[in-house]
């Protein structure tokens, strides 16, 4: 039976320099390696391409080359139309977001008054704090009402009672009453930072023991409070150095993307033989784009390079960043066209020139005809022939050469493309008022 | 009906929603695979999302005020307990929330109370809630769904909400169709009409009507009606290197084979990204070979012509086909190695013998001939045990009623070549032999397949290994062709006005996992009837290792009947 599947194997197993029937079925690759040894070069410059480039590449070869790729590679249009054809939209999704927001803000404006009260007494007590313990203590009951204790056996908070060794407190922003065991300090500067966000920021951390000492006595229910309020302020200002290059980054790519665009299309109006564009102004587009690339280059290096402990998240995060701009710069921004050179425009130019005379000569052989079979009529004189410095389409015509001489400068194509068009359109309505006044 | 293409869409939604921005996407596990299914992360990347974090990872981690977090997960309650924590004490600047399914109001109340800080500023459900294979393939990566023969609960929970997603995210309201012999279909067909009722504001709001085209059918169908397709040895690219080396989530592991390059100890074979992998899927293993071989013919050629590269020119040109380059040797070397791997398992295991007899038990009746070569190579040694198993398997299948079965001299045979866990063969016969069937189960009895069978004689065979095909095609066929019996598959939900007309939409669900040879069978359909769009989908994708898992699942408990006369094992 193995006889009869000979055909089946002997395509799995051809190897494709010496096109051996392989039917002994080692393998493709190991075949490969064993026998072929001086054939190296193949796999390997399919392994890598870098090292080998040199022996591979002549740029004449660029087209076939590109099409036995594509045509290993590529889907053939009936599988690409099988495969896009049908046209499709986003699938059904529905929002919660109206219901969510509803019983949020339900939630939080019982903790918004609450919170409030909180943040203004805060603001008196910690605005002219005199620095005497009596003083202060007095200054902290005059701001806060403190609740009177004396009916009071047991701690609200942990229902411990009362003694000599467990002594009553106050919350200094509620006034409640509470065990030491379960108060709370805050930051005195942490609590200037809360009251005036545009204070300086004191950095350095209070040890537990003086932070007792200098520190405000809180209840566990306002200190969760603040310390909210504090992380809403500082999520606010989060916005650093890194941030600033990211944003200005991908500003960068916003500009490269219409960049990219009409890059292709001076190229693709270059390659059809219009003289729209110059070569100049492609080249000069082609600057910009690697300039920004640069630029792109250069700020997503510096976020890279950002200092953050490795392995944690946000090194990841840098690394990822540089990645991202770094496959962007390779895919968009560098595999741009090549423009043709100059004398392939000229070529195309010409061609295209060629083309409109003929067509013009042919239209003109049309009218004489015409005219021949007219030519019984009598023709009318043509005296009003005009000054052509006075005419004010000319003057129009000039002026907007002028802009275009600007627009070119300052590399703004889109402009030069809208005033080319305009100027030749001046053109036309010159040449045919020449021609009906001749007329 | 592009369910790539819906999943996609879904997740280029949220990034645009969330606008410009450092971005963090938190998954849970299944949307994790979801996501990777359809997106490589260079092109995540440049959709600003830069970091993948999991819900569930609990370590400790540093502020970062300055990202946009994006969240996509599953709405089980594990999920909403740890999103509630998240947003508790929230470590991004702001979130936005994607559920991959329908969430009860009650779930968003409780996010709502802990969101304090007023980070969340999105809350939505979308419906990309299903791992999307291929254009036309689905699958939620479920083996064993199956508990002791009737449904695992969570499993049919999970199926029926992916279901529902995947209408939804196709827009298309649906009938539902399915085999009415199987008791896990009609299961599964009750429990998605009752969740496409409670859901039918959101259908009925979003979802147009079809008008003058014909209702899309959803048609349920079971695994073991057709439990020989998995066991073959497939020769197709995908299906095969899914049989021979498994294929998880589109990726295929290589690490246990010898010398093999480090890059490609796991390939990623995704028919999204990889186009020489999008055109050879369904190539057979000799065609892959042959067109491998023309790319090497052609780059050798190149190389041969021109030795060197002098000039500044020259550099600057294969700069510029740079890319071009890169992408072919990488693309060429990984499907290199990978088919090299194929065929050394192919001659080590002496598979070419092996897939000639299943096939052959599988498409003819011989019982002496095919016992007679079972035998033979039960006593080979390079042939896998696995093999071996299956082979056995597929006898009793097909001659379990035979007057001379020799399926227990078989056992014998396994047994004594220390073959583990024989009685899997029994399982499975059990669990297959259960089913009241419509038709044989190689369907040798219908005149119809005979006479094909007949003509395809006459023509000749183009390949022995191929000459299978899987039950589904035939059933497809009869229902585009308006033929599927409508007491064998009967409607339900829905209006039946349709009936009778020729279906343009059909999605197909397994009970009990699909195969890629099913895959490729979906696909010669959706090629051979223009208008038609079928989309396959199944609890998991089978090769016939988790076929045996799933067979042992779904036995668990249940005492043998049919064939409680079989001792041995």
């Amino acid at each position: 039976m193995a006889a009869a599947n000979d055909d089946e194997i002997l395509e799995g197993f051809l190897c494709p320099i010496c096109k051996a029937d392989l039917k002994s079925a080692s393998q493709l690759t190991s075949h490969f390696e064993s026998l072929h040894s001086e054939e190296q070069d193949v796999l390997k410059s399919l392994k890598d391409i870098f090292g080998k480039a040199k022996k591979i590449i002549l740029n004449n070869d660029d087209n076939d080359l590109k099409e036995t790729f594509d045509r290993a590679l590529k889907l053939n249009y009936q599988e690409q139309a099988y495969y896009h054809s049908q046209e499709q939209v986003v699938g059904v999704s529905r929002s919660s977001t109206d219901y969510f927001k509803a019983v949020r803000s339900a939630r939080l404006e019982r903790y918004a008054t609450e919170t409030n009260k909180l943040l203004i007494r805060l603001d008196k007590l910690v605005c002219n704090m005199p620095t005497d313990q009596n003083m202060r203590k007095q200054h902290e009951q005059e701001v806060v009402p403190w609740l009177d204790g004396s009916s009071v056996k047991l701690c609200p908070n942990c229902a411990k009672a009362f003694n000599i060794t467990r002594r009553k407190h106050h919350c200094r922003l509620c006034g409640s009453i509470l065990c030491h065991d379960c108060s709370v300090f805050l930051d005195l500067n942490i609590a200037r930072a809360i009251v005036d966000p545009s204070a300086p920021k004191s950095t350095e951390q209070q040890d537990p023991e003086t932070l007792e000492k200098t520190g405000l006595r809180l209840c566990e229910h306002c200190y969760n409070l603040v310390e909210l309020r504090k992380q809403v302020q500082d999520s606010r200002n989060a916005k650093t150095v890194l941030v600033t290059a990211y944003e200005q980054m991908r500003s960068l790519m916003e500009q490269a993307r219409p960049a990219v665009a009409m890059y292709e299309k001076m190229c693709q109006s270059l390659f059809d033989g219009e003289t729209t564009y110059n070569l100049t102004d492609v080249n000069a587009m082609r600057g910009r784009i690697g300039k920004l690339a640069e630029g792109i280059d250069l700020l997503s290096k510096q976020i890279a390079a950002h200092p953050a402990d490795p392995g944690t998240r946000q090194a990841r995060l840098q690394n990822a960043i540089r990645q991202a701009a770094a496959h962007y710069i390779k895919e968009d921004l560098l595999s741009l066209r090549k423009l043709p050179t100059e004398a392939q425009i000229e070529e195309v130019r010409r061609q295209r020139y060629e083309r409109a005379e003929r067509q013009i000569q042919a239209e003109r052989q049309r009218m004489e005809r015409e005219a021949a079979t007219q030519a019984a009529g009598p023709s009318a004189p043509s005296d009003n022939h005009q000054d052509d410095d006075d005419d004010p389409l000319l003057e129009q015509m000039n002026i907007i050469r002028g802009y275009i001489k600007e627009a070119r400068k300052e590399l703004r194509f889109e402009e030069v493309a809208i005033l080319e068009a305009n100027l030749k359109e001046l053109k036309k309505e010159y040449q045919f008022q020449k021609l009906s006044s001749k007329s | 009906m592009n369910v790539i293409q819906a999943v996609k869409m879904y997740i280029t939604k949220m990034t645009e929603e969330s606008g410009p921005g450092m971005k963090v996407i938190l998954m849970d596990k299944e949307t994790t695979s979801i996501i990777s299914m359809v997106f490589s992360q260079s092109e995540i990347l440049q959709k600003e999302v830069y970091l993948f974090e999991r819900i569930d990872n609990l370590s400790k981690w540093d502020n970062m005020k300055h990202m946009k977090c994006i969240v996509f997960v599953r709405p089980t309650s594990e999920n909403i307990a740890l999103l509630s924590r998240e947003l508790r004490q929230p470590k991004y600047g702001v979130y936005f929330i994607y559920f991959s399914n329908v969430i009860s109001k009650s779930d968003v109340k409780t996010l709502a109370e802990c969101d304090e800080q007023e980070t969340v500023r999105e809350v939505h459900e979308v419906f990309a809630d299903y791992l999307a294979v291929d254009r036309h393939l689905f699958s939620f990566n479920i083996v064993g769904c199956m508990h002791g023969r009737s449904w695992n609960q969570n499993h049919l929970q999970r199926c029926s909400q992916g279901l529902l997603a995947l209408l939804l995210s196709l827009k298309r309201r649906a009938v539902i169709r399915y085999d009415a012999a199987s008791d896990g279909c009609a299961r599964l067909a009750e429990r998605l009409r009752d969740l496409l009722r409670r859901e039918a504001a959101l259908v009925d709001n979003n979802v147009p009507l079809t008008g003058d085209v014909p209702t899309p059918i959803v048609l349920i169908l079971d695994r073991m009606d057709d439990p020989v397709t998995p066991l073959l040895n497939q020769w197709t690219y995908q299906a095969m290197v899914h049989e021979l080396l498994t294929i998880n989530n589109n990726r295929v592991s290589l690490a246990h084979a010898p010398d093999v390059p480090k890059d490609f100890r796991e390939v990623v074979l995704s028919s999204e990204q990889d186009e020489f992998y999008a055109k050879n899927l369904y190539s057979n293993f000799g065609e892959i070979g042959q067109t491998m071989k023309l790319l090497m013919d052609e780059f050798q050629k190149k190389a041969k012509s021109h030795q060197k590269v002098e000039t500044i020119e020259d550099m600057k040109n294969f700069v510029e086909t740079y890319p071009l380059f890169k992408k072919m040797s990488g693309t060429v070397t990984r499907h290199v190695t990978v088919v090299g791997e194929l065929s050394s398992m192919v001659a080590k295991h002496n598979l070419l013998d092996v897939s000639e007899l299943e096939q052959e038990i599988a498409c003819q009746s011989d019982h002496a001939k095919h016992l007679q070569r079972i035998k033979a190579l039960l006593g080979t040694e390079s042939v896998r045990h696995h093999d071996a198993l299956k082979l056995v398997l597929l006898y009793a299948l097909r001659y379990h009623a035979h007057a001379s079965s020799a399926l227990p001299a078989l056992l014998d045979a396994l047994n004594a070549r220390g073959c583990p866990e024989p009685k899997r063969v029994l399982l499975a016969l059990e669990l297959a032999a259960a089913r009241t069937r419509s038709e044989d189960l190689f369907r040798m009895m219908n005149p119809q397949n005979i006479t094909k069978r007949l003509f395809k004689g006459l023509n000749g065979v183009e390949n022995i290994y191929t000459q299978h095909t899987p039950l589904l095609k035939d059933t497809l066929e009869d229902l585009i062709k308006g033929k599927l019996r409508e007491n064998l598959y009967p409607t339900l939900g829905g209006d039946d006005s349709g009936y009778g007309r020729r279906p343009q939409d059909i999605i197909v669900f397994m009970v009990g996992g699909a195969t890629y040879e099913e895959a490729l069978s979906v696909h010669q359909i959706n090629q051979a009837y223009p208008g038609v769009r079928v989309v396959l989908g199944g609890t998991t994708i089978h090769n016939s290792t988790s076929f045996f898992e799933e067979v042992k699942s779904a036995m668990q408990g249940v005492h043998r009947t049919h064939t409680r006369h079989i001792k041995n094992v």
